[in-house]
Order: structure tokens, then C-alpha cells, then sequence
């Protein structure tokens, strides 16, 4: 949109939205109003929690307004202003994953959950819990430990990740591998449609078939049928104590055979994870930004070269040792958290800082490569090996270097391709360098792009294809978003 | 009429064999397993994916009704042909396409009797984890569409944690798919969404299931009580305790004795409640489980523990449980099963609630249910032929699901609305909830021809219910058969 025609509007929404959530819960635009110039230091009295628009911005597109309702009410009136005059809306979390996505067409209102931060309900004797979607991942963790009590939720940054953001994402850590995704463990869903209906589905037993799964519909619709306002979930009871077994290969295909004994084993694990050898060297010590545009060699010199499954496991001792057992030979290192009793000789490290770490491979790898590119793969369990493989190869015919880790038991896995340490990379380069992974994926598979440069968006496909029915899926969110004010541009556009 | 025309063109494309609308034919297929009764105009047994879009094509040009039907053992009239209209049976459609065990996945048509895949796939040490206690006659095909659970589904989900990938045909014939073999497909997820739709938004034609190891170890006990608040609380202290048993459930003392008088489990009879526990993992996990099991429910005061020694005992304990239903039937004309959810801390007081219903009724009813999800199935025994007791029935149903809605409950934890309970949809959710579900249902059955007036209930119909006038007890809300015309659920 050309800035002059900006202008005008811009005063309006700001307008709007104070008349709905008051002059405290508004970032508008930094403009000059009528004569009454407001300095620096008065735009600091007005509203505390504010940070300038430019700080919201998504693929450098800067919002017109960014709005904290305190209600549901408050939603629906702000989207059924925004569907009647065209308003693109974006609703946000804690902006960890806003670069999913094709470059949005323009923000009018960047619609913040941040006050929807509460308990909804907490009954620990039954293993339920519901929050605001806005209640932060570790806040909602938090809460549960008190109860000992967990969600098997573990995505990247939880301190910034809400309810809502990883819902809408449907992103996932290393527990997916053990408990399945959000799709099995989340019971109940509210959320306000694009056309200002306060809605829901589910509720709050873990056992429930009454109406339409609305739960299933939100999850990983990245914000485009409605706007989650809280989410219920089924909970489980934390371990007792917990180890991870590191276990080192030659090679991928070695990984993959181990993986299929501990597949065919009776073990449980909670997470099955691989780690590529480049992958190590960003896990091992998360380092400072560099030169964001190169890659450097590790400060600590070590060898990379293996592909390493770690298989974590909770339970008593007797429990753990049959893991032992049934690993046998293949574990190289075994990891115990800090404040557990240290059973076994080979125990080092801090074991829950580890899986932190592999939560947060995505924030690490962009960290240190403002060029970088991570995808999410979806494949069948026994395509996994030929996706990991295609990743390598892709990164090499396109002068990339690739870093890989995932649920290897799940098939859901997410690949790193980052600059060599010569020319910083063209934006053709990251979309030849998808491209041609997808072309090596079976028909069935996902691979869609959580993170790129801007510049890369505009030239291939980010979201790629889907067994799913598009045609579909365009129609349903027709039907909820009829005017497409939500995340327009970004999904199905 | 129609119909007949219809059937001839149906004729043409499933085969002559394969369609029936001779009245005595049609008779057969005018009840489920539950209360409901709706005489259908032709039955036809499709055999391939392009006849179903054939037929849905046919059916959508004439505006006439299309329900699809598994195995009619479903307890919520959803595969009752309740406007009339052509029954889309799947019995021809029951082959199991692809096994494949490296991904841990099965292929299947939606005519696939459940148990016969769990055998197909037994002997590779895998099975299909959803054991609706009909698993010997039901359908995967109805288990998607109602998203079934079952006694063993507490630790391993129920039907849609076990779906990743559907082929559906829509009502003007599209075919389409959702999923895959893979868990997680890009976009939005409308296999999870489908399954637990009820045969409202398309048919199910291809089932991409998960299958699931078989464990390691099995541990199977008793636990006896003299009250039966000491077995709820059991059942909350249990859960309080972390562990999930792979299956937890509970029979009252009058459904026990009920239960030996038919099939000899070894429940003692002058016992006020047991409890089927069932732990299922790694043999190490399940020994110490089953240790803490015995010792919490000896400690809220459990008369005894027993464990099943071998596999004989086991089947024993279960032959029970299983047979609980025909069990009821023959002592009772007939039974109305409910299939309300509660919170599990709230199941002491909610069986107290039930007796006082019983009570205030003067109905018997007996209790059997999945307590460890906190997923009741009072059976309210009761005599069609009686219209008094009927209307009783149907009052005290609705009373016991109210009571479950009002401690944060739902009306229904595997049976579905279908159309036995749309009217309690009402009391669980607001007409914006409901008119959201109704847009996205127009999305694939814009008319509603696919197995009309089921799952949504009408804007009118809730206002209706809401304002305490129940339309079951004063005829249908729109049908042409009666809503409530009894018979065994059997
Ligand atoms: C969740 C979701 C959201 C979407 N949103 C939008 C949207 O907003 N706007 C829009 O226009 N489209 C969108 N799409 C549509 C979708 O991306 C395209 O329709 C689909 O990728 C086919 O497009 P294409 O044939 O042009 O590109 P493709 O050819 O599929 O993709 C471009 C490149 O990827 C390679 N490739 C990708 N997948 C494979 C594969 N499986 N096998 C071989 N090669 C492959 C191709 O070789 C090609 O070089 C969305 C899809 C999904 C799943
Ligand atoms: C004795 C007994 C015990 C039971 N125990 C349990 C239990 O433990 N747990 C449980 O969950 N249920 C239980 N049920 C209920 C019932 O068995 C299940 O709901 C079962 O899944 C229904 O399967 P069906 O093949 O009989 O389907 P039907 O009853 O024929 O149909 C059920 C629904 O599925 C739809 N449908 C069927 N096939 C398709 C298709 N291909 N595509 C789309 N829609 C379709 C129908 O239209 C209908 O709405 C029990 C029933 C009985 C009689």
C-alpha cells in the first residue's frame, strides 16, 4: 500500500480501536495529531508496555496499530469493525514464529493476546487445565509443576511462546515423539471468528464427542479460521526422574536401524531424537552471534561426524536399567539432569538443559545466520531416512550447509540450511535449495519453510504441497473468514 | 415415485444384487442399536469409491437423503434414515487394502470390521488400539464417524489419535483426500477434523489407520468393594496417583450381580462395586504399578485385590464386563444407555446424583462404565411398551446429562449426538457455537442431504429445549419417525 493512502486510515483505526480497548491497550502511530505534538516523554507517560510500532513489524511490514484486547467481547468487536472496513488483521502471541508464512499484505491491526495470560481452570485432580491463550508456555509449565504435572508441550523459546501461537502453529518439540502432538492432548478450544462470533468446541473432560472437533480445526490453521482466546488441555504427571541416552553412529542409515530396534522394542521412550552432525555443533554450545552472514567453525574444536540418536526415558530405576538393557551397546553417553542422583558412571552434563537446547534449534540457528532457512518436514515414519538424506544433498547441490534434527519416530523433523562461509547467500539460492528437497520427498510428505529471508519469500513456494484437499480448505476458510482479515496474504492466499 | 426410479439407476451402478427396496428388506434397517426408529426407501451396497460418488451425485441431483451405515451398532440414531432416503451400506466395502507395518500404518475400506483388523495384524505383534466393546461386529468406518473409544482406550486414545488420513466422497460427488500415512500433514488438519463428524460432512471411503505395538506386559485385577463411594474415590486417587491404567472400569452391585447371573466372572455378589483395572507397558513399569494400584485401593478401603494369574483368569475377569450389555438385556424389555462425561474427581457425586435419579423416577439403573476417563453408561431399564415409563426414561436421561454438563461435563464421550441427543447439544453449547459447526458442515454438505438432522440441532429446536419443552417426549422435532419409539439397544 502506497504511504500517502496510509495516512489516512492509520488515524481512524487508532481511533477505532482506543474506542474499544482504551488508550492503555493501544500502540497507534507515532503521527502528529492536530496541534497537540506529543513529545517523546509524553508518548512514554501515556502507555507503559509499549514498544514503537516498528518493533512489531513481520517481514519488515510495519502494523498501522497494535491492539491488547481484555475480552472476548473485545475481539469480536474489533474484527467485526475490521471485516466491515477491510482491516487485515494479525493475531500474535509472542511473536516467535511471525516469519512462518509468505510476506503478509499489510498489517492494519496486530491483534495481541498478551492479556489473555490467566488460569482458566486447574483441577489437578483430574489432569486438566485450560489458559488464556496468551499464558505463556512456561508460565503454563510453571503452573503445572507445582502440581508436579506437565504438558508435553516443549517447543522452541517457552518463555515467549504462548498457548495460543503454538496451537495455531501446531509447532512442536521433542516430546511429540512420546505424547503425540497438540492434536491428542488439547480437549477444548474458544475462539472468536473473523465475523465477531464468540465460539467454541469441546470443553474440559478428556473424553468428549459432542459436536464438531473445533480443537482439530484450530490447531495449525496459523491464526486463519479465528482467533484463539484460551485452550483446555489434558495434562500428565511430570517424571519422577528422567535419563537420556546418547547414542552415536557411522552413519545415517545405522541411526535409522537403531531407531527401528528401539521401534520394535517394548521401551516407550519419551523422546526419540537425531541429531545430524552439524546439528551437534549448534546444540553443543549455543554461541554468541558472529557475523550473522557466514558460517564459522565451532570455538571448541571437535569432531562432528556422527549421527547421534538420543533416546530419553522416565521412570524408576528398575525401569531405566531395562533401557540399559534393551539399548545396550549402542549408548555411548548417558545423561542424567543435575539435580538427580547420579546413578552411573558414564552420567555428565545437565540433561534438561540438552533438550532446551534441541528445543531451541531454530532461534540458535538464525542466531547465528540472519540468512538462514529452517523447514518443517512431515513424512511417514519409514521415509525418514531418504527426507534426512535428502536434506544433505539438496544443501550440497546448492552450496548450502545443512543441520538436521527431528522425531525420528514420529516423522516430524526440522532441517537447518545455512550460508557457507564465502558470499553471503542469493534469495535464489535458499528457494532452489527447498525446491529441490521437496522434489526428493515422497508425495505425501510436508515441508514448509518456519523461517527464511524475506527476499527468499517472494520466490518460491513456502508453504508446498499438502495431501490435504486445498480446494477444501480454501472453502472452509472462506466460510469462517468470508472477507480473508486474518493473516490475508500469509495463508491460503 | 422417486424412489423407484432411483433405484433403478442405483441398479445400474452397484449391480442388481446390490440394492433392496422391497418393504421387508427395508424393515431390517429402520433401527441402530439405539432408541430411535426411521424407515429408509432403498438400501444399497456400493463397492468401489466411484460408485459411492455415483450414488452421492444421484442423491444430490434428486435432493433426496443419503445416511451411511456401518454396522448399525450405533447408540445415537446416526445411521437412522430419519427423513427417509437411500441407506449407503459399506458391507461390500470391507477389504483391508495395505498393511504396512514399517510405518506402523494400515489402509482399510470403512466396511472393515474392527477386530478383523487387529487379527489381520496380531501375528506381526501389532493391533488397532479403538475396542469399542462392539468390536467383534462394529466398522472402522462407524468408529470414524463417531470417533468411538472403548474400554481400552484410556492410556491410548480413542479413535482419532489412531486416524492420520482419509479419502472422502462429498455429497456432490467430489472425491477427496485428507492425510496421509504421515502424523502431521501442512495445512488444516481435516482428517482430525472428519473423524467424530458422524457421517455429517462426507463419507468415509479409504481409512489410513495407526497401528500400535502390542505390549510387552499385561496386568489385569479386581478390586472389590462394599461401597461404592469407596471405589469412586479409588478411581480418583488412582488418577491423583499419575498412573494411567490402560483400561479402569467400574460395574455397580446391581450390575454385577446381573452380570454373574449371566456370565460367572468370579464378581462377588454381595459387593457394592468393582473395579476392571487393566495396566498395559513394559514389564518392569507394570509390576510396580500394579503394586501401587493394590495398595491405593486397599487403602481407601477396597474389600480386595485380585490379579489375574494367567491369561484364562484375565479373559474371565473381562468375559464379564464385555458381556454386560447382553447381560442387562435379558432381564429388561429393553434399556436406554447413557453416555455422559464427567471430570473423574466428580464421580462420587455424580453417582450419588444418578441414584437419587433413579430414585425420583422409580427407574432401575444400573452403572457400567469407563471411569478411569470419567466416561459413565447408566442403563435405564425400562418397557417401551409402557409409555409412562418411557416418558420417565427419556426425563431421567436428560437429567443425569444436565447434571454431567452442569460439574463441567459433555452430554457424550463415544456414543455421539446423532439424533438421540441433538437436543441436549442445546444445553452444552450456544447458538454461535452451534452456528459456526452449521457453517462449517455447509462447507461440505451445503443441503444437508448427507444424513440430514443429525449432530446440529436448529437454532428454533434449542430455543425450544432451552425453555424446558423437550420435543422427544411430544414427537420428532422434524422427522418422520418417531424420536423415541423404543427398542433394545442391544
Ligand atoms: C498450508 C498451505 C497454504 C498454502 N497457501 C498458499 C498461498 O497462500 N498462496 C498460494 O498461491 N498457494 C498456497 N498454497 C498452495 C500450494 O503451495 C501450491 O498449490 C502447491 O505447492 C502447488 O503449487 P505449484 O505447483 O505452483 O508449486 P510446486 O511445484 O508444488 O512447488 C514449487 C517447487 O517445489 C517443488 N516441489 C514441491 N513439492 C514437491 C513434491 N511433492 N514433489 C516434487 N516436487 C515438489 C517443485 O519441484 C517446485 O520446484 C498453500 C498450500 C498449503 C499446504
Ligand atoms: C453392545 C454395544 C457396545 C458398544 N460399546 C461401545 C464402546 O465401548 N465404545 C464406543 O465408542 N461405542 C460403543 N458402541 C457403539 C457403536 O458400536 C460404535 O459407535 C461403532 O463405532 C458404530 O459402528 P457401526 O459400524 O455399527 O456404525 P453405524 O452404527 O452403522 O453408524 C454409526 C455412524 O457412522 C456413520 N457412518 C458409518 N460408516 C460411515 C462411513 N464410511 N463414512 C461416514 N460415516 C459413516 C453412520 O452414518 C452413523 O452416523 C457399542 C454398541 C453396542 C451395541
Amino acid at each position: 500500500m502506497p504511504a500517502d493512502l496510509a495516512l489516512a486510515p492509520a488515524h481512524s483505526i487508532a481511533d477505532e480501536m482506543k474506542s474499544i480497548v482504551g488508550a492503555a491497550n493501544l500502540v497507534g502511530p507515532p503521527v502528529e495529531r492536530r496541534n497537540k505534538k506529543r513529545n517523546r516523554k509524553d508518548r512514554r507517560l501515556g502507555t507503559r508496555d509499549e514498544a514503537p510500532l516498528g518493533s512489531y513489524a513481520i517481514d519488515e511490514v510495519v502494523p498501522v496499530a497494535v491492539v491488547s484486547p481484555g475480552s472476548e467481547e473485545e475481539i469480536a468487536a474489533i474484527l467485526r469493525i475490521a471485516s466491515e472496513r477491510d482491516y487485515v488483521v494479525v493475531p500474535t502471541g509472542g511473536m516467535t514464529k511471525q516469519n512462518i508464512g509468505y510476506v503478509p499484505d499489510r498489517i492494519d491491526i496486530l491483534l495481541r493476546m498478551n492479556r489473555f495470560n490467566k488460569v482458566e481452570h486447574y483441577d489437578a485432580g483430574d489432569l486438566t487445565f485450560g489458559a488464556g491463550a496468551g499464558m505463556t508456555i512456561s508460565d503454563v509449565q510453571q503452573t503445572l509443576a507445582a502440581n508436579s504435572q506437565m504438558l508435553p508441550l516443549d517447543p522452541m523459546l517457552p518463555d515467549r511462546a504462548t498457548v495460543g501461537g503454538v496451537l495455531a502453529a501446531n509447532a512442536h518439540g521433542p516430546m511429540k515423539s512420546g505424547f503425540g502432538g497438540a492434536r491428542d492432548y488439547c480437549i477444548g478450544v474458544h475462539f472468536v471468528t473473523a465475523d465477531g462470533k464468540i465460539a467454541k468446541g469441546g470443553g474440559r473432560v478428556v473424553k468428549n464427542v459432542a459436536g464438531y472437533d473445533m480443537m482439530k480445526l484450530m490447531i495449525g490453521s496459523f491464526g486463519t479460521l479465528g482467533v484463539i482466546t484460551s485452550a483446555n488441555f489434558k495434562v500428565f504427571p511430570a517424571p519422577l526422574q528422567t535419563r537420556t541416552f546418547v547414542c552415536a553412529f557411522a552413519s545415517l542409515a545405522e541411526a535409522i536401524a537403531f531407531r527401528d530396534r528401539v521401534l520394535a522394542s517394548p521401551l516407550q521412550p519419551m523422546c526419540v531424537e537425531i541429531n545430524s552432525p552439524r546439528a551437534q555443533e549448534y546444540l553443543a554450545a549455543p554461541a554468541a552471534p558472529r557475523d550473522p552472514d557466514h558460517h564459522h567453525a565451532p570455538v571448541r574444536l571437535e569432531n562432528y561426524s556422527s549421527w547421534n540418536v538420543l533416546v530419553r526415558a522416565s521412570g524408576s530405576d528398575a525401569v531405566l536399567n531395562r533401557y540399559r538393557q534393551e539399548l545396550g551397546a549402542a549408548v555411548t553417553r548417558e545423561i542424567a539432569a543435575a539435580d538427580e542422583k547420579q546413578l552411573w558412571t558414564r552420567i555428565s552434563n545437565d540433561e534438561k538443559q540438552l533438550w532446551t537446547r534441541i528445543s531451541n534449534f531454530e532461534p540458535t540457528v538464525i542466531d547465528r545466520h540472519r540468512n538462514g532457512m529452517v523447514i518443517n518436514v512431515s513424512v511417514s515414519i519409514a521415509d525418514v531416512q531418504s527426507a534426512l538424506q535428502a536434506a544433505e544433498d539438496s544443501a550440497i547441490e546448492h552450496n548450502l550447509l545443512c543441520a538436521s534434527i527431528g522425531r525420528i519416530t514420529a516423522g516430524a523433523l526440522v532441517i537447518a540450511f545455512m550460508p557457507l562461509a564465502v558470499d553471503p547467500p542469493s534469495a535464489m539460492q535458499f528457494a532452489n535449495a527447498a525446491s529441490s528437497l521437496r522434489g526428493r520427498l515422497p508425495r505425501d510428505a510436508s515441508a514448509h519453510v518456519l523461517r527464511c529471508p524475506k527476499e527468499s519469500k517472494s520466490r518460491f513456494d513456502v508453504w508446498g504441497t499438502t495431501p490435504t484437499d486445498l480446494e477444501m480448505m480454501r472453502s472452509l476458510r472462506a466460510s469462517m473468514d468470508p472477507h480473508g482479515i486474518l493473516n490475508r496474504g500469509r495463508f491460503l492466499a | 415415485m422417486q424412489y423407484s426410479r432411483l433405484a433403478r439407476q442405483i441398479r445400474k451402478i452397484v449391480g442388481k444384487d446390490a440394492v433392496l427396496d422391497q418393504p421387508e428388506d427395508l424393515m431390517l434397517y429402520e433401527y441402530d442399536g439405539g432408541v430411535d426408529r426411521g424407515t429408509p426407501d432403498i438400501i444399497c451396497f456400493p463397492q468401489t469409491t466411484e460408485h459411492v460418488s455415483k450414488i452421492m451425485q444421484l442423491a444430490t441431483k434428486a435432493g433426496v437423503p443419503i445416511v451411511p451405515r456401518g454396522a448399525g451398532t450405533g447408540l445415537s440414531g446416526g445411521s437412522i434414515a430419519r427423513k427417509g432416503g437411500i441407506v449407503l451400506g459399506f458391507s461390500r466395502m470391507s477389504k483391508i487394502l495395505e498393511i504396512d507395518i514399517a510405518n506402523q500404518r494400515a489402509i482399510v475400506q470403512p466396511g472393515v470390521v474392527n477386530l478383523d483388523l487387529t487379527h489381520a495384524v496380531e501375528s506381526q505383534g501389532f493391533y488397532f488400539a479403538p475396542d469399542p466393546s462392539s468390536q467383534k461386529a462394529c466398522t472402522i468406518g462407524g468408529n470414524v464417524a463417531e470417533n468411538s473409544g472403548g474400554p481400552h482406550t484410556l492410556a491410548n486414545g480413542v479413535t482419532v489419535n489412531h486416524v492420520t488420513g482419509l479419502e472422502v466422497v462429498l455429497p456432490d460427488g467430489r472425491i477427496v483426500e485428507f492425510g496421509s500415512k504421515a502424523n502431521d500433514a501442512c495445512g488444516y488438519d481435516l482428517t482430525g477434523f472428519f473423524v467424530g463428524s458422524e457421517g455429517t460432512l462426507g463419507i468415509a471411503t479409504k481409512i489410513t489407520v495407526r497401528l500400535t505395538k502390542l505390549p510387552e506386559a499385561v496386568a489385569t485385577m479386581l478390586a472389590v468393594f462394599n461401597t461404592i463411594d469407596d471405589a469412586a474415590n479409588s478411581v480418583v486417587a488412582i488418577t491423583a496417583a499419575s498412573i494411567t491404567p490402560a483400561a479402569l472400569e467400574m460395574l455397580d452391585g446391581w450390575t454385577l450381580r446381573t452380570v454373574e447371573a449371566a456370565t460367572p466372572a468370579g464378581y462377588p455378589l454381595d459387593s457394592a462395586a468393582v473395579l476392571l483395572i487393566e495396566l498395559e507397558g513394559l514389564r518392569e513399569a507394570v509390576d510396580e504399578n500394579a503394586d501401587i494400584v493394590r495398595n491405593i485401593c486397599m487403602k481407601v478401603g477396597a474389600r480386595e485385590v485380585r490379579l489375574a494369574a494367567n491369561e484364562a483368569e484375565r479373559q474371565r475377569l473381562w468375559s464379564g464386563r464385555k458381556n454386560a450389555f447382553g447381560a442387562v438385556g435379558r432381564i429388561s424389555p429393553s434399556y436406554y444407555v447413557q453416555d455422559g462425561v464427567i471430570p473423574r474427581t466428580r464421580i462420587p457425586e455424580t453417582l450419588r446424583h444418578i441414584d437419587s435419579v433413579s430414585k425420583k423416577y422409580n427407574l432401575q439403573i444400573g452403572n457400567i462404565f469407563h471411569a478411569g476417563d470419567g466416561n459413565l453408561h447408566p442403563l435405564i431399564l425400562f418397557d417401551p411398551r409402557d409409555a409412562d415409563q418411557t416418558a420417565r426414561t427419556i426425563a431421567a436421561g436428560r437429567e443425569i446429562l444436565e447434571f454431567c454438563v452442569s460439574v463441567g461435563g459433555s452430554i457424550t464421550g463415544e456414543h455421539g449426538v446423532g439424533m438421540e441427543k441433538l437436543n441436549e447439544m442445546c444445553v452444552m453449547f450456544s447458538e454461535d457455537d452451534i452456528e459456526v459447526m452449521t457453517r462449517l458442515r455447509n462447507v461440505f454438505n451445503p443441503k444437508s442431504i448427507l444424513n440430514p438432522q443429525k449432530v446440529l440441532p436448529t437454532t428454533r429446536s434449542c430455543r425450544e429445549t432451552n425453555a424446558g419443552d423437550h420435543p422427544s417426549l411430544h414427537g420428532p422435532v422434524n422427522a418422520s419417525a418417531p424420536a423415541t419409539s423404543a427398542h433394545g439397544a442391544d
